[in-house]
């Protein structure tokens, strides 16, 4: 068969874009079967209490009322992607210890099933909770070290990880030093936002399998969980997604999966068969799922006069919020990362991720890059100003390079491109290459006595992929179907498709790989009954890791169909190089097996009569490996630009005393049309991945990461203060220029 | 309080008759009695604008009106727009120009933008992102939405000479 190859690289359309324009794609709300009932979840609403007693029998009673289930009715009662450290349902009845304690405001306490969603509402009012309040723990820094104060009695400390990094002497390296720059950061808890609150529909399936259809990132992992708090064998749990409203990391977690999956099951035992169907609002939805992690930081980097960084010494400590989600993980990557693309030789990390009574962190695009890269960029920016030298000029003397060793004392993966992507980045952005070094441009525009322009530079990596020894793999089957030639073939993939293209690009590869046009490739994605595990949409891995399952299994295939199968099937696990653990002591490991790599300029204006930060213009420059579908690469650049730029900017997530003042869209604002970049300039490269599928990395999180440090560095360009707390509201501003005079 | 009223309301050029509850939202009555369920909610209070719908010729939060309040007028929805073989130009633009990618917010996009182009049909770039600065996308970062809006602006415009 000859091969034209015409699929990669190719801005093809998304197959699901004319069901979304049309209103046709039917997300989890829009799903109504016959004879469905409703179910709401009663909240805590209060963020640390004892539940002394639930009395729903007043609810019951009503008309239309079909069960009230408690922590009793929970078979096992605990749930946790890292680990099983959250109940179900809190309150008294169930075998979990502490499990009668609710310990932030969006734990759950019951669950409604009702013939209609009025009465769900009805009968949640009749429901009376006998709470003991117990004292708010809200400050991680201060649960860091207050054994008496328990989130978890039944542990001994509020800290639930810690990771340590050494490596060479860090008072020798500070020693060598000739200035030494000491930092203390805050960064920001961020709400995901995406426009899709949690909903989803359950019922019991033609094989008896409980069965949801929900949005998710990652429907093995939504069964797995869902069969451990159900007692269930995981192949009597079934997971569907039908069309997703955005995740970025906010649908990682449960929110409304066990729900669902218990009510149907428990209405089946009853000797009902209804689906059940349930519709978070957005208010539910921001109390009730995870946020990005706020870190405070404490650190102190020294470097010499020719720019060469010596010593880096951090310390993070974040808040986890009530429950663990993915802390452990996100941590991990704050690690490694808040030393930045730098070999440094010598360097102390010590992190902590503590319990509050906070809404619980997560995962959120980035997953620690950005708090880590918002930490090593700012130093090494205030490291170039001490010295006087280029802030692209002492990136170039200290950058990650082919072989280099990183904090955790081992070699990069190969592929390390992070110099071309500064390099390219600041030639766009109109720095020199002289003979004296990097030289930046001299800012064009005037400024008056109101307005000060500044630029500001900054750059990031970002692993692909699962790190630190989680298991890592990826599954595709492929059937080829025809007689003398391929006239049509099936991938059956779980790849969870959130709007990020994803199924895009899998029909891209397998067109390309067969030669096959796409109309003739048929996808079955996201069902736990038909298609197999593919891991999570997240880690910006499922280009890289998905692409690699599917050039798996249409190898695979393709020998079958030499061999005179028909049709000819095919399955492939894909496994990436093998990542460690962090060893206890030295923090030695094998964090990631691959990484994309980015920079960005921003250019921007300070108003300093309002503290109003106006963009002009971001540059971006992302070495994507390989641009399967350029179009959607762009998509994830400009959408994670912007992202950031809110994180940056203007979202203000507040929390008093394990409250939320900002649970809706009016009080916690993103990013509208008007308040984005005037012009975002989006360069891709393409540098091969060596182990990327036809050169692929991923790309989804990567333009999130420098995007914070750079505007900072460009507001200290403009005004002479560094800010090492965001978001930077005019208020902050404000308030900072008037302290400076 | 809760006697239900009966209204008349013509969606997508199909006349409905249906006794609401009085406080039904209009958004709720398009996607629980009409099962249009084109028209998306994102946040319940009119500020996301995933709800918007056409009603008499006028972009509104079906968020914020009542079904009885829509009694006797005429909405159009993201339903109604275009058919999967015979796409509006503006839903063909959005496809074209990647202006969607997780899709929930693009029909109240569509809907807020369809009015406008009828009263301005030759956008500038500024007026555009005046029309869509009431529309929350989590996604695309906007530029692209920006792009098929002038794009459809120009192919309307073609076919209206």
């Amino acid at each position: 068969m000859s091969k034209i190859k015409h699929m990669i690289g190719k801005s093809i359309e998304k197959p699901d874009a004319r069901d979304k324009v049309t209103g046709q794609a039917l997300y989890p709300g829009d799903i109504n079967l016959p004879g469905q009932a409703y179910m709401k979840v009663l909240f805590a609403e209060r963020p640390h209490a004892i539940i002394q007693d639930i009395d729903i029998s007043k609810a019951v009673k009503l008309p239309g009322v079909i069960a009230v289930l408690t922590a009793k009715d929970v078979p096992v009662n605990e749930y946790g992607l890292i680990m099983n450290d959250q109940p179900v349902l809190c309150g008294p009845g169930s075998k979990k210890p502490f499990a009668e304690r609710v310990r932030f405001i969006g734990d759950q306490v019951a669950l409604i099933i009702a013939e209609s969603e009025s009465l769900t509402e009805q009968a949640k009012k009749m429901i009376n909770v006998e709470y003991q309040d117990l004292p708010v723990i809200s400050d991680a820094r201060e649960a860091k070290n207050d054994h008496g104060k328990l989130v978890h009695p039944d542990r001994e400390s509020n800290v639930f990880c810690h990771y340590q990094i050494r490596k060479g002497d860090l008072e020798k390296g500070l020693h060598e030093a000739d200035v030494i720059i000491e930092g203390e950061y805050i960064t920001p808890v961020q709400e995901h936002a995406f426009l899709q609150p949690e909903a989803g529909i359950a019922y019991i399936d033609e094989e008896d399998r409980v069965t949801i259809m929900v949005a998710g990132q990652w429907t093995h992992e939504d069964q797995e969980q869902i069969a451990h708090s159900l007692d269930l064998p995981p192949d009597k749990i079934r997971v569907i997604y039908p069309a997703i409203g955005g995740a970025f990391g906010g649908r990682e977690d449960m929110s409304v999966q066990i729900d669902l999956a218990l009510a149907a099951w428990h209405l089946m035992k009853m000797g009902i068969h209804k689906p059940v169907k349930t519709i978070w609002s957005r208010e539910e939805s921001i109390i009730g799922h995870h946020k990005r992690h706020p870190y405070f930081v404490k650190t102190r980097w020294g470097a010499t006069h020719e720019g060469k960084i010596t010593a880096a010494e951090v310390e993070l400590v974040t808040d986890g919020g009530a429950y663990a989600y993915t802390s452990t993980k996100v941590m991990g990557n704050a690690t490694l990362m808040c030393t930045g693309p730098y070999e440094i030789p010598n360097v102390k990390v010590d992190s902590y991720a503590v319990y509050t009574n906070n809404i619980p962190n997560g995962a959120f695009r980035g997953f620690g890059g950005p708090q880590g890269a918002f930490v090593a960029e700012c130093q090494v920016n205030k490291l170039a100003e001490a010295i006087n030298m280029d802030p692209v000029e002492i990136r170039m003397r200290n950058l990650l390079r082919e072989g280099s060793l990183l904090s955790v004392d081992t070699p990069m993966p190969k592929g390390v491109t992070i110099d071309k992507v500064v390099h390219k980045c600041a030639e766009k952005a109109g720095w020199k290459n002289t003979d004296k070094g990097w030289q930046a441009p001299a800012i064009s525009k005037k400024n008056t006595d109101i307005i000060k322009h500044g630029i500001g530079f900054a750059c990031s990596y970002k692993n692909v992929g699962f790190s630190f020894g989680a298991p890592e793999s990826c599954t595709a089957k492929v059937e080829l179907h025809g007689k003398d030639t391929i006239e049509h073939a099936i991938l059956y993939h779980s790849g969870a498709d959130v709007g990020q293209g994803a199924h895009t690009i899998f029909i891209q590869f397998m067109a390309e790989l067969l030669n096959l046009p796409l109309e003739k490739i048929h996808l079955i994605a996201s069902d736990t009954a038909r298609t197999g595990q593919s891991g999570s949409a997240s880690a910006s891995r499922i280009t890289f890791m998905a692409g690699n399952s599917i050039v798996g299994a249409v190898n695979n295939a393709l020998k079958k169909w030499i061999n005179n199968e028909r049709p000819a099937i095919a399955e492939y696990e894909f496994r990436p190089p093998k990542t460690t653990p962090f060893d206890p002591q030295t923090g030695k490991c094998q964090p990631n097996f691959s990484y994309g790599y980015v920079a960005q300029v921003v250019d921007l204006e300070v108003d300093t009569q309002t503290g109003k930060i106006k963009l002009d213009k971001v540059i971006c420059v992302d070495d994507v490996g390989k641009a399967v579908n350029p179009l959607l690469v762009r998509g994830q650049i400009e959408g994670a630009t912007v992202q950031a730029q809110g994180y940056a900017l203007m979202e203000n997530f507040i929390q008093k005393e394990g409250r939320t003042y900002t649970p809706t869209l009016s009080t916690y604002l993103i990013p509208t049309i008007l308040d984005i970049p005037e012009q975002i300039n989006s360069i891709i490269l393409e540098e091969a991945d060596p182990i990327g599928p036809l050169g692929a990395r991923g790309m989804g999180e990567m333009p999130f990461l420098p995007f914070t440090p750079a505007v900072v560095a460009a507001v200290h360009a403009a005004t002479g203060i560094w800010f090492d707390e965001f978001p930077l509201t005019p208020e902050r501003v404000i308030s900072k220029l008037h302290e400076k005079g | 309080m809760n006697t239900p009223i009966n209204i008349k309301v013509k969606v997508n050029g199909k006349e409905y008759k249906r006794a609401v509850e009085p406080r039904l939202l209009l958004s709720d009555f398009l996607r629980h009695d009409l099962e249009l369920t084109g028209t998306h909610v994102g946040c319940e209070h009119g500020m996301c604008g995933a709800c918007t719908v056409i009603m008499d010729g006028v972009s509104v939060r079906s968020c914020l009106i009542f079904a009885v309040q829509a009694d006797g007028h005429e909405i159009e929805t993201a339903d109604g727009l275009g058919t999967e073989d015979a796409l509006h130009p503006l839903q063909q633009a959005f496809m074209e120009e990647h202006a969607l990618q997780c899709g929930f917010c693009t029909p109240g996009f569509l809907m807020t933008i369809i009015p406008f182009l009828r009263e301005n049909p030759n956008p500038t770039d500024e007026e555009i992102r005046t029309a869509i600065d009431g529309n929350l996308c989590r996604c695309t970062g906007y530029e692209n939405i920006v792009k098929a809006v002038k794009k459809a602006s120009v192919k309307m415009a073609g076919k209206a000479k």
